[in-house]
């Protein structure tokens, strides 16, 4: 088994997920970075230790395409994206903050849900109570519009908290990642064996 | 401070910060002097900062998408391509801010590192 190949297999396992040519991309630069060494005169052996981890190099190529995305984007997608590049890096450096990142992540998506579900109810709710039709409220035509409206307001305005607390916290989690990617150590300690 | 006294590991997290911190500066000064293709620039800073060469690669990736440096390919005597990076103007700025910021700061830091021997001393 070849370190090269080794190398290249890991490397392509941890960017599965990206898209095709983004990580086609990223493949050739290291295809490059061996061939280069070998015209050096280096081993494979002895480029692929000084590379680095190819797992955790993976996580941060995806973990920084993902925020890239999220910058250019601003969609729903790109979020969940960034977010799940984010934890992955995360798995590896922050293991104690990991399920806390992932139960906070969790609730906002539960609240998000249900605020829209609130709104949804209320706008169904509206034009029954507009028509004086809504047969188990004992309440007067306007006291049931006003409740219809009550709730889907309500529920826009909570939802509309939620993804903004989740843009802020992606946000901020893609700043505090930027400024804390690790250095990827060479994998051994004699850094430049033959 | 005795309990930190002789743990030369006390020190690493703070190397470690140092490094990354001036990466980039050390990329964007690298090719201020001329255009070079990743292997280069790899090989050459590890050598001279002590990292692991495969950092480069993303953080190249970084600085093409915030135009801090642009690509182009070579046709190489043997072998593929190769892909240089060449500073944009916008890289060139912040080459000049950051390289400021770093005079002062490394001044400020030995000013303080200096008092602090002649009053040991």
């Amino acid at each position: 088994m070849n370190e090269k190949d080794d190398f290249m297999r890991r490397l392509a396992r941890g960017l599965r997920g990206m898209p095709q040519d983004a990580a086609q991309d990223i493949l050739s630069d290291y295809e490059g970075h061996f061939e280069e060494g070998r015209r050096a005169g280096r081993s494979d052996g002895d480029i692929a230790r000084n590379l680095g981890d190819p797992t955790r190099l993976a996580r941060e190529l995806r973990a920084e395409a993902g925020i890239r995305r999220w910058e250019d984007e601003r969609s729903m997608a790109a979020a969940l994206g960034a977010i799940v590049g984010l934890l992955g890096l995360a798995a590896l450096d922050l293991f104690i903050v990991l399920p806390l990142l992932i139960a906070i992540f969790a609730v906002l998506l539960g609240l998000t849900v249900a605020a829209v579900c609130v709104s949804l109810a209320g706008l169904i709710l509206l034009p029954f109570a507009i028509l004086n039709m809504i047969p188990v409220s004992d309440g007067t035509w306007l006291q049931n519009v006003l409740f219809a409206t009550g709730l889907f307001s309500a529920g826009i305005s909570a939802g509309a908290f939620c993804i903004l607390f989740v843009i802020g916290l992606t946000d901020l989690l893609s700043r505090y990642t930027r400024a804390h990617f690790r250095l990827i150590s060479p994998a051994a300690a004699i850094s430049t064996g033959v | 401070m005795n309990h930190m006294q002789g743990d030369p590991r006390s020190v690493e997290p703070n190397l470690v910060q140092f490094r990354k911190g001036v990466l980039e500066l050390c990329v964007l000064a690298l090719l201020e002097r001329a255009d070079a293709y990743g292997y280069e620039i790899a090989s050459r800073l590890a050598e001279a900062i002590d990292m692991g060469e495969g950092t480069i690669y993303p953080l190249m990736r970084r600085m093409q998408k915030e135009q801090l440096v642009s690509t182009y390919l070579v046709e190489s005597p043997s072998g593929p391509p190769r892909k240089y990076y060449r500073l944009t103007e916008q890289g060139r700025q912040n080459l000049l801010r950051q390289k400021t910021a770093w005079t002062e700061f490394t001044r400020a830091v030995n000013t303080v590192l200096e008092a602090g021997q002649d009053g040991k001393s």
